[in-house]
């Protein structure tokens, strides 16, 4: 009995409480060394960072489920299956459109039990199309959708010309001949899944060390192929240069006096600082960090190049240099009012509030700029409780603090919620929902704030050491617009 | 319940939300489940992380405890450990500096290898530093250029040894050394690189592929302008760049130099101790081959190509002017300067600030630098040989747009060799025009033709050419009455040319102009040669009183001035007229220049008189064409002058009537007056008030004496309103001879013209200042 990637069974892995488990896994690769056997594992319904490769005693042989049909097993909601065999893709060239267009209503069918279902004909490019569609019929909501479609859609509006040229039936025509299709080139570095092979779904840098810290990658990373091998990847704390060994990185800091982002300081307050850098005028340090980045994030792609970006590095100071904590992006020109497009603290400082000091720095740029915004879509889990929390931290302080002139109740509408804090009004909406403050009493809405909201409110505000000074930004605007070039 | 039966509206944003605190609401129940009223909004995560395990964990327990636990947070993979020879490896510290750090753009650039030695690198390096000394970086130096070169394949060794230049040994065993480690490398370069794209496509679907360019052109519009006046100023720098380059190289050069005589001295006294030659006697001997040889070393040859070129430009732009066959008058000057400093130096400094700064033929001149000026030397133009031989001639040539050029068809006489040194420059462009022309009025429509040669044609009948000219505007209002007072018509009548005025006077002999209506041009041109140097003579204090004498004369000569211009071409715009301002400072240039001449006459003392044998020679043979050169010569003051007189009356009524006034009686009072009421502050040689106004008809002595029953009197008389005077009459000749032994030359004379060859240094000078004049006047208007 061989197991092959498709399989799945149950993997013993330790929990947070060092008890023992056996998520059900799927196998997503094996590999064979020193004539041992490894197995790369993907534990369903965890999150992909804790995918990882197991030795042969950690599975549980006797649930051991083949894939079926000897095809791509469509993993979970229609989503690529775990192997899509290059080879096969080739021969995708050849499909046509109808092929396509004739196997979505099956799709749209799988999805309650999408694990059973295999479709022989199908490629990773379909599921991502059609995975979009299904959703928005599932949920109603059409969230993917609004997300996905602007994507293609996008790319065609923004470029008026390319609607006449080739682009706009290129992308239908790829996307259908299941070739993955670039990313819209309208900046966003999100991964929109449609380059979701095995290759990207397994990580392959097993360590970065950087600085005084060790880093164990969540996700893949297109570092040069050749430095994926080694047990540890050294990259310089302050440029960011990848080097393969120790020696190479004592040489190269030699030569790399950069003791801060080589950008310009936005901002600084105690020990943090915010770099400016654009992606344009500082190429290599951005693909850089974009390099690194990456391994701890899953909807990004690197597919493009970095120049409609502008990288906001936060770091903390000591007598060695500015040390990078955390980042985030942002496009020059966002067509739908993003303030950030991909967010990410260093595991080294995660779950000590530099998250929040992230965010609440991204809406403090745009309440210089005089807008709102909302962060590029999809949200990662951890960026979905950050931003949940920050939100409500932000809506909860300006409910809190409301007194009423008159007497008479206080009130706020959700607009000027949003214009107080740079919240996008659907994020305003979504947070006091989430926090049950919305109710309709007597024909209106009313915002009502139990006590355990308040409660809870003010023991996390406890909690918040780390603030943004806005009296410390010292940051002006640029019209992207006028430049012609990022 | 019953109230979720009636529709909830939809949440408005824009309306006010009363807030309740949780003892404030009145009945709960009424409130809670309408809640699911307002649609749900969208997580912003994809539906299938979304239910991940421990994010629903973790959003339970938030909704639970209303904040973070820690065994509900997401578990994400850690790696232990603190590196504990971080600081070993980061060395030094960092200051944070008190202001906010702000990077200069382009400040990272410094040229670093990106290669970093590792440690098999290092042994090698050991190795090889047992035979020679090679610094981690010059190794790391290296093999980054190497691979740079390098794409699939290592350059070959003799590219390798083109691209390096390092010791052979050297770079033998480096590369041999990369050969077998790029071997063993799994990448594609040593320097690990993150995969780039291929333009076929191929690599679209490559994970390692990152970065790619954005094909679709994000920059619609592009300033390409903006592009190319940065890349000029990209090129101006580069060469300013390799220019310093050059000059730091040969200053390393001249210290090496300096060393090595130094050293070669040192060992020179050594020997000489050596040898004991304490008197020099060795040394003596041994050095007299020695400075034989030691001529002149040619300039040095740096290897630098282009950089060496340009220097070499530069070099010879300097030394050619020297060589300059037109021995007139030339000066090696900078050739950005365009007003020449010995011309101004002979100016008085007053003049020169209230005269108008003046070019003539200022286009020419500018352009030739304005060429230089943005002569990139790019290394394709460094390369032409040419440049450097060519350029420099025309580009140093003092004379400018003077210089004297031959053309074809004539023939040129020899100077006059005991008298000048030179050759008088050729006019052009305007100048050339009033060289052949002459200011022109009809009698019968009376008007002003303008500038016209006649020209004799079939049957006897005049012909006038008219050629066009940026003064036609101004001359076309010229009104022959205003100037010529009616009581000339009288002499004008007789005029043989029935309608046609003949502007071109010939007071010395009436008949050879006509006689010859056949004349070469070579005879022309050398007449123009012999007559050119007769304006500006200083004009002998006696003419004044003479005036009266040939108050007929002068009437022609004022009527003709008035009748000179006239303008046949409507064409031309561009001159507007002179200001009173002008036309003073061109007097007080005029008497400046006159005193210029005074002097060098003064030298020439005696002269005239004895060449006046000569005169009737050169005379007779230049005839006619002797006048019209005259005319030409003074053509550009002549012109001034008009123009003077037309504007004049634009601007104050008055001073046109009084200066009219003033001319026409002749006396040297009116004309006094005229001046001082025209506010100039001339300056005059004391003891000769009248002279300097006279500065132009100079030229023309010869036409007015009693012999001249021409009515036609040249314009240069004419113009000079004003100076009337000057038109010597017959009596004034004698006197003039007497005159030149008092020191003054008599211009009356055609043999002035013999004169003033030994003064014809000063001929390009002053004709440049009237062309100067002209142009100024033009631009100023």
């Amino acid at each position: 009995m061989e197991i092959v990637e498709g399989c799945r069974l149950p993997v013993l892995r330790k929990n947070q409480e060092n008890e023992d488990e056996w998520p059900l896994a799927e196998i997503l690769s094996v590999k064979d060394t020193l004539g041992r056997k490894l197995f790369y594992v993907h534990y369903i319904d965890f999150n992909k960072r804790l995918d990882e490769w197991v030795t042969p005693d950690r599975l549980d042989m006797k649930k051991l489920q083949f894939p079926k049909k000897e095809a791509k097993t469509p993993t979970k909601n229609g989503l690529p299956g775990s192997r899509p065999s290059s080879p096969e893709r080739e021969v995708r060239k050849s499909l046509d459109l109808n092929v396509q267009a004739a196997s979505a209503p099956s799709r749209g069918k799988t999805l309650p039990t999408p694990v059973q279902l295999t479709l022989a004909h199908s490629t990773p490019k379909k599921y991502t199309i059609l995975s979009y569609h299904i959703k928005s019929c599932m949920n109603g909501l059409t969230m993917t959708c609004f997300l996905k479609c602007p994507n293609w859609i996008l790319s065609d509006t923004f470029f008026p010309h390319a609607l006449n040229s080739s682009l706009w039936p290129q992308d239908s025509q790829d996307s259908s001949d299941g070739i993955p299709t670039a990313p819209r080139m309208t900046g966003s570095l999100v991964s929109d899944r449609s380059h979701d092979d095995i290759i990207t779904r397994m990580k392959n840098i097993d360590c970065i060390e950087l600085g005084r810290h060790r880093l164990k990658p969540w996700y893949f990373s297109p570092y040069p192929q050749e430095l994926t091998t080694l047990p540890i990847l050294y990259l310089c704390e302050f440029c960011l240069k990848y080097l393969k060994s120790l020696k190479c990185l004592q040489r190269h800091l030699t030569k790399c006096n950069l003791r801060h982002p080589p950008g310009n300081e936005i901002y600084r307050k105690g020990t943090i600082s915010f770099f400016e850098i654009d992606g344009r005028k500082n190429k290599t340090y951005s693909q850089n960090l974009c390099l690194l980045a990456k391994c701890f994030l899953d909807h990004k792609t690197l597919y493009y190049d970095t120049d409609p970006f502008l990288f906001y590095v936060m770091t903390e100071y000591d007598c060695k240099g500015f040390h990078i904590v955390g980042y985030f992006s942002k496009e020059k020109e966002s067509t739908e009012d993003y303030n950030v497009a991909c967010i990410l603290t260093l595991p080294p400082y995660q779950r000590r509030g530099y998250g929040k000091l992230l965010i609440e720095f991204s809406y403090e740029l745009s309440k210089v700029e005089g807008k709102t915004g909302t962060p590029e879509k999809p949200l990662s889990d951890l960026g979905l409780l950050s931003y949940r929390s920050y939100w409500s931290q932000t809506i909860l302080e300006i409910l809190m603090d409301l007194k009423s002139d008159n007497g008479e109740r206080p009130q706020i509408t959700i607009n000027e919620i949003s214009e107080i804090t740079s919240v996008k009004k659907e994020d305003v909406i979504s947070t006091l929902q989430y926090l049950n403050l919305i109710n309709y009493y007597k024909g209106q809405y009313i915002l009502t704030l139990s006590e355990d909201i308040v409660d809870g409110h003010e023991r996390a505000m406890q909690k918040r050491h780390l603030r943004i000074d806005p009296k410390c930004l010292h940051f002006t605007p640029k019209d992207w617009s006028k430049r012609g070039k990022w | 319940m019953s109230k979720l039966s009636f529709r909830a509206r939809a949440l408005d944003a824009a309306k006010p939300l009363p807030i309740y605190r949780n003892g404030d609401i009145p009945d709960l129940n009424d409130c809670v489940s309408i809640n699911r009223a307002v649609p749900q909004m969208p997580t912003g995560m994809e539906k299938e992380e979304e239910s991940e395990h421990h994010l629903q964990r973790a959003i339970c327990a938030q909704q639970v405890f209303r904040e973070k636990k820690e065994c509900m947070v997401i578990p994400v993979p850690e790696a232990e450990g603190n590196i504990n020879y971080y600081d070993r490896l980061y060395k030094g510290e960092f200051r944070q500096p008190k202001q906010l750090i702000h990077i200069q753009p382009f400040g990272l650039d410094y040229e670093q290898p990106d290669y970093d030695m590792d440690s098999e690198d290092e042994t090698l390096l050991n190795r090889l530093n047992r035979k020679m000394e090679l610094k981690p970086l010059q190794f790391e130096i290296m093999v980054d250029r190497l691979e740079k070169a390098s794409a699939n394949q290592l350059i070959t060794l003799p590219e390798a040894k083109l691209l390096l230049n390092e010791d052979d040994y050297l770079l033998k065993s480096v590369y041999d050394y990369l050969v077998r480690k790029r071997k063993n490398c799994r990448g594609p370069s040593l320097i690990p690189q993150v995969k780039q794209e291929k333009r076929d496509g191929s690599t679209n679907n490559d994970a390692y592929v990152a970065f790619r360019r954005r094909t679709e052109k994000m920059q619609t519009r592009k300033n390409r302008k903006n592009d190319e006046a940065s890349y000029e100023k990209m090129l101006k720098l580069r060469r300013e760049f390799s220019r310093t380059v050059t000059i730091l190289e040969m200053i390393k050069k001249r210290e090496k130099s300096k060393r090595e005589l130094l050293h070669l001295t040192l060992e020179v006294v050594e020997k000489r101790f050596q040898m004991s030659d304490f008197s020099g006697e060795v040394l003596s001997e041994v050095s007299v081959p020695l400075a034989e040889k030691t001529v002149h070393p040619a300039p040095i040859c740096l290897p630098n190509g282009n950089r060496h070129k340009t220097e070499n430009k530069v070099k010879s732009h300097k030394s050619t002017p020297k060589h300059h066959p037109h021995n007139v008058t030339v000066k090696a000057e900078p050739h950005f300067d365009f007003i020449r400093p010995h011309k101004k130096s002979s100016r008085k400094p007053k003049l020169d600030t209230l005269r108008p700064p003046s070019r003539p033929e200022r286009p020419h001149t500018v352009n030739t630098a304005d060429i230089k000026q943005y002569d990139f030397h790019s290394s394709g133009e460094d390369e032409n040989p040419q440049s450097p031989s060519s350029e420099p001639d025309e580009e140093n040539d003092p004379d400018g747009a003077f210089v004297f050029r031959r053309r074809a068809g004539c023939s040129y006489l020899s100077p006059l060799t005991e008298q000048s040194d030179g050759s008088p420059p050729v006019l052009a462009g305007l100048d050339a025009m009033w060289q052949r022309n002459a200011l022109t009025a009809l009698s019968v429509p009376r008007r002003c033709v303008g500038v016209a040669r006649r020209r004799l044609g079939r049957g006897g009948r005049f012909l006038l050419d008219r050629p066009s000219s940026e003064l036609d505007r101004a001359l076309r209002h010229l009104d022959p009455d205003t100037f010529c007072p009616s009581v000339t018509h009288s002499t004008f009548a007789p005029l043989p040319t029935d309608s046609h005025m003949d502007t071109h006077t010939n007071t010395h002999s009436p008949s050879p102009f006509r006689t010859t209506p056949q004349r070469s041009l070579a005879q022309l041109l050398s007449d123009i040669q012999a007559c050119r140097w007769r304006y500006f003579q200083p004009r002998p204090l006696h003419q004044n009183q003479r005036d009266e004498s040939g108050r007929n004369a002068l009437h022609e000569d004022d009527r003709k001035g008035g009748g000179v211009t006239g303008t046949s071409s409507s064409r031309n715009t561009v001159l507007g007229g002179i200001t009173e301002e002008q036309f003073q400072t061109h007097q007080q240039q005029l008497v400046q220049m006159q005193q210029q001449q005074l002097a060098q006459s003064q030298q020439q003392g005696l002269r005239p008189s004895s060449n006046l044998p000569e005169r009737p020679h050169v005379h007779v043979s230049n005839t006619a064409s002797l006048d019209t050169l005259s005319k030409t010569l003074d053509s550009a003051s002549a012109q001034f002058a008009a123009s003077a007189v037309v504007s004049t009356p634009n601007k104050d009524g008055k001073t046109h009537n009084t200066a009219v006034n003033g001319i026409l009686p002749n006396s040297g009072s009116s004309r006094q007056n005229k001046f001082s009421s025209s506010g100039s502050s001339s300056v005059r040689p004391s003891g000769a008030s009248s002279k300097p106004l006279l500065a132009v008809p100079q030229s023309l002595p010869h036409g007015h004496g009693p012999l001249s029953s021409v009515s036609a009197v040249s314009p240069a008389h004419t113009h000079l309103n004003s100076a009337r005077p000057c038109a010597p009459s017959p009596p004034a000749l004698k006197l003039a001879t007497v005159a030149s032994s008092l020191d003054r030359v008599p211009k009356v004379t055609p043999a002035s013209a013999i004169d003033s060859i030994g003064r014809d240094k000063n001929e390009p000078e002053r004709l440049a200042l009237n062309g100067i004049e002209t142009t100024v006047a033009m631009e100023v208007t």
